[in-house]
């Protein structure tokens, strides 16, 4: 029995379930399930797929965030939806081939197309089009660069092994492209820009928080032995990719005044510094450090998300006029989402900072100085767009008070997250111990 | 010691969101910080001459040296100290002030500022560091001037980017030590040991501040609300000024050994340019924010001589000019709420019209001049006599800095305090609360009482540096 199973079960037997608390009950339930399983270290029994400590550890924050996610939701299918995401992505950390990882990455990808497939607004449809054209040129990509590798003469049913010709370093090369579109990282974003900002929030912080990390990790998992083998030229491409990718993200969220687009490019800076870990393979530090890079930014982008999904009738509508003063309004949400924000931004105590923090030290440890130094400079750049928010929130006066639709649940859901947020800030030795 | 830097933070938020507007929170904050300054002594009392007093480690990842090592030696011991003297007369000083809030952050930031100077962890050590930056940036933003906004961000954007340069030295460190732990480095061989220095300088620089990196210094200090410009000045700054000395002096002697004539020419160049810019200023805040700089050059260049009389030296100055610009401020402050205004070409004649609070800004400004039987002149000679026997006589030329500090005071007092009285003057009533008063008569005893008693703190001092000399190092 595997959390795969379970979360698939639910996931099947929740389209019977009415009304929406007894889903969300159900649900979370499920979830639990999957958690004490992932505990346990249970992998998918096929071959291919294995768990290693590193790959339950990811999978209980998955579904911790998940059930905050469960908590929050309003609408039925979406929790559905989630229960599915869930056991696709047990199934993309499992994979220990490169067969397995094609095909469970194609499975997450497909399930979110579906996600943002129940289209409500026009702007919606603008976002799951993009997402699903990406989605689309990814899958072309994957299994092109799966093709190649093939030729080069290797089996898919193995990890990776070292290319005998160029034709398979291209193969593999493609394969971590079309990645790039799920990470979003520059120049394979821009579809990321518009999906984010005008999804509903809650679909974004499945795709941008949940997807993404478990991409994350998973590539890494899959990647890391040939990178250290390649040849340094392959870490320099990955070197020019990530510090792209965190600046123009770092540097057009400064000039944007509406929400979820500030939160759309941070979470592509945000995906730069992942990709460091990439460019650090060869230091011992670099598993831990992008374990505990992804765990921060799961807790702390989910959060945001789903924060400003409850703000206001149209909350992607929403620009930073908006959220003047919010603290007069109320205080919780405005201290919830100043240490989120404070988070992202790398101030310590909270998660971001020592996610950052490992996952810089370990590009010093493989000696590339310079690179930690843009990345170091590319945080503290992107205090000045978070700082600007919580300025908004503390600093100026309320004109007009905002719609807040906040639940019950939805609190509980938020204060879930912002423990992990806390806890993964000072007691750094759980992530240790699992990295 | 691990309760008095995590319990204000958990607190703190609390205090927020429970309450609004009510004065408990003003007390029980007051009733805090005197715990925490007897706390201080009683810590003083019970460190060690030479070595470290452990207060235990926790939260050990082994993996990464991630453990926070709690231990004070008498140099923490004494900013420590200094750090919540400051703070009970900041909490006096704001008496007036009625926000829960304010309190709450003032709460939060005596947390991180006991870490700082209570861990030798690196990593640890930055964090704390990092965090004090927090509620610094709401206390400008929220309950600032009418620049607060630009002054808040600018501070939080400004010292946020030097600090990156202290977390890559201390990766650096790391790396090359295998330790986060300054007990360990010491004993490690640094392979690019100047780089780091050259990192830890200039982000240390930057806080102390230290021409030409000190251009945050006077906007945050203009549109912070006066008790806050105390605390930036008297607690913030002398944060630089300490890591200074303790990871750029003391952690890499050698550096510093080579690279002593930089900051001595830094430190002068600070001292005569800041005093230049007081002496140029008509914004009395402005005026007293650049005499503030001016007096951090001093500090650089006696940290310069390292030289036990040296070291002391600084330390000392440390104190004398967070206890002699904070009365400074705090007037400021009163004044600018009195008439509305800042210019010190508006005022004049205040003698006539408080008295009481024109004889304290005298003192505290005899302080910064370095007049004798102030804590400015002890802190002064001492810097001259150290750096003359460090560097010889061509550093007489920082005498000149005290030449300077007595031409913006004296003119300082020709337009505010005496001269005909200004109709704004004249206009405003100057009446302040007993505990805001009473805040600004202990400034005002401290800076005597340790002018003319300056073994009363030498003695703690030296015991700080004494390894020095002994070349334990």
């Amino acid at each position: 029995m595997s959390a795969f199973v379970i979360l698939s079960l639910f996931a099947l037997l929740s389209f019977a379930i009415e009304p929406l608390n007894r889903l969300k009950l159900f649900a979370v339930i499920g979830l639990m399930v999957a958690l004490f399983l992932s505990y346990q270290g249970c992998a998918v029994i096929l071959s291919g797929f294995d768990a290693t400590p590193q790959v339950s550890f990811f999978e209980m924050i998955v579904f911790i965030v998940m059930i905050a996610v469960v908590l929050h939701e309003q609408e039925g299918i979406n929790i559905t939806q989630l229960l599915f995401i869930g056991a696709a992505s047990t199934l993309l950390l499992q994979s220990q081939t490169l067969l397995s990882f094609i095909l469970s990455f194609e499975a997450l990808s497909i399930l979110s197309m579906i996600l943002v497939a129940f289209i409500q607004t026009k702007e919606e449809a603008d976002g799951a089009i993009k997402l699903f054209i990406a989605g689309a040129i990814a899958t072309a990509l994957i299994f092109m660069g799966a093709g190649l590798y093939a030729l080069d003469g290797h089996s898919l049913l193995q990890g990776i092994e070292m290319p005998h010709t160029p034709l398979g370093h291209i193969g593999l090369w493609l394969i971590v492209l079309a990645l790039f579109y799920k990470l979003t990282i520059v120049p394979m974003h821009s579809w990321a820009i518009d999906s984010y900002a005008n999804l509903s929030p809650t679909h974004t912080a499945i795709l941008s928080a949940i997807t993404k990390s478990v991409a994350a990790i998973a590539l890494f998992g899959i990647y890391q032995d040939y990178l250290v083998e390649a040849g340094i030229i392959n870490l320099y491409a990955l070197i020019v990719f990530a510090l792209i990718t965190m600046t123009l993200g770092n540097f057009l969220a400064l000039f944007t005044q509406r929400l979820t687009q500030i939160l759309a490019y941070s979470s592509i800076a945000q995906a730069g510094y992942l990709l460091l870990a990439l460019v650090a393979a060869q230091s011992q530090h670099a598993s831990s450090g992008i374990l505990y890079m992804a765990v921060a930014y799961i807790f702390m982008q989910s959060s945001l998300f789903l924060m400003v999904g409850v703000l206001g009738k149209k909350p992607t509508h929403l620009t930073l006029k908006d959220i003047q003063g919010l603290h007069h309004q109320d205080k919780l949400t405005a201290l919830l989402m100043t240490l989120q924000l404070f988070s992202l931004a790398g101030i310590p105590l909270l998660a971001g900072f020592l996610g950052k923090a490992v996952l810089f030290y370990a590009v010093v440890d493989a000696g590339f100085y310079i690179v930690a130094f843009i990345a170091l400079l590319n945080s503290a750049l992107s205090v000045g767009y978070y700082a600007w928010i919580i300025k908004e929130i503390y600093f100026e006066k309320q004109t007009h008070p905002m719609e807040l639709s906040i639940t019950q649940t939805s609190r509980v859901a938020q204060l879930i997250l912002l423990l992990g947020t806390l806890y993964f800030g000072i007691f750094a030795y759980t992530v240790f111990a699992y990295a | 010691m691990i309760w008095l830097i995590f319990l204000p933070l958990l607190i703190a938020p609390l205090l927020y969101l429970i309450f609004g507007k009510t004065p408990m929170v003003k007390y029980f904050t007051l009733g805090y910080f005197v715990f925490l300054l007897l706390e201080s002594f009683a810590l003083l009392g019970t460190t060690p001459p030479s070595g470290y007093l452990e207060l235990g480690s926790f939260l050990s990842v082994e993996a990464f040296d991630f453990v926070l090592d709690l231990r004070i030696d008498y140099l923490s011991a004494i900013m420590l100290i200094l750090t919540s003297a400051l703070l009970v007369l900041v909490t006096l000083s704001s008496w007036s002030q009625m926000s829960a809030s304010y309190f709450a952050l003032l709460l939060f930031f005596s947390g991180p500022i006991f870490g700082v100077f209570a861990t030798t962890n690196l990593l640890w050590f930055f964090i704390f560091w990092e965090l004090t930056l927090v509620p610094m940036y709401f206390l400008v933003g929220i309950w600032g001037g009418e620049r607060r906004i630009y002054a808040a961000v600018k501070f939080f954007l400004y010292t946020h980017v030097a600090s990156m340069l202290i977390l890559l030295a201390f990766f650096i460190l790391y790396k090359e030590s295998g330790y986060f732990d300054i007990t360990m480095i010491k004993e490690s061989m640094i392979g690019s040991a100047s780089l780091v220095w050259w990192l830890l300088f200039i982000g240390f620089a930057v806080k102390m501040p230290i021409f030409p990196f000190h251009t945050w210094l006077p906007d945050a200090h203009v549109q912070a609300p006066a008790p806050i410009s105390v605390l930036l000045a008297g607690v913030l700054l002398k944060m630089g000024a300490y890591a200074m000395i303790r990871f750029a002096i003391l952690l890499l002697p050698h550096q510093a050994q080579n690279f002593a004539i930089v900051m001595v020419v830094l430190g002068v160049i600070t001292l005569v340019y800041a005093g230049f810019m007081a002496l140029y200023e008509t914004h009395l805040k402005k005026m007293i924010a650049y005499s503030s700089i001016s007096h951090m050059g001093l500090v650089l260049i006696a940290i310069a001589t390292l030289s036990f009389d040296g070291l002391g030296a600084a330390l000392y100055e440390m104190i004398a000019h967070a206890f002699i610009i904070s009365p400074l401020f705090l007037i400021a402050g009163i004044l600018h709420h009195k008439t509305g205004s800042w210019q010190m070409h508006d005022m004049g004649g205040l003698m006539q019209k408080a008295p009481y609070l024109s004889a304290v800004f005298v003192i505290a400004g005899l302080g910064a001049l370095g007049m004798p039987f102030t804590m400015g002149f002890i802190g002064e000679f001492t810097i001259l006599i150290s750096a003359i026997k460090s560097f010889g006589y061509p550093l007489a030329l920082i005498a000149l800095g005290s030449i300077i500090a007595a031409s913006y005071m004296i003119w300082s007092y020709r337009r505010v305090i005496y001269g005909e009285l200004s109709a704004l003057v004249a206009q405003s009533d100057f009446r302040l609360g007993g505990v805001e008063f009473g805040a600004l008569v202990i400034f005002a005893l401290v800076i005597v009482i340790l002018g003319i008693f300056p073994h009363l703190i030498f003695e703690s001092i030296n015991t700080a540096f004494a390894q020095f000399v002994g070349g334990a190092l």
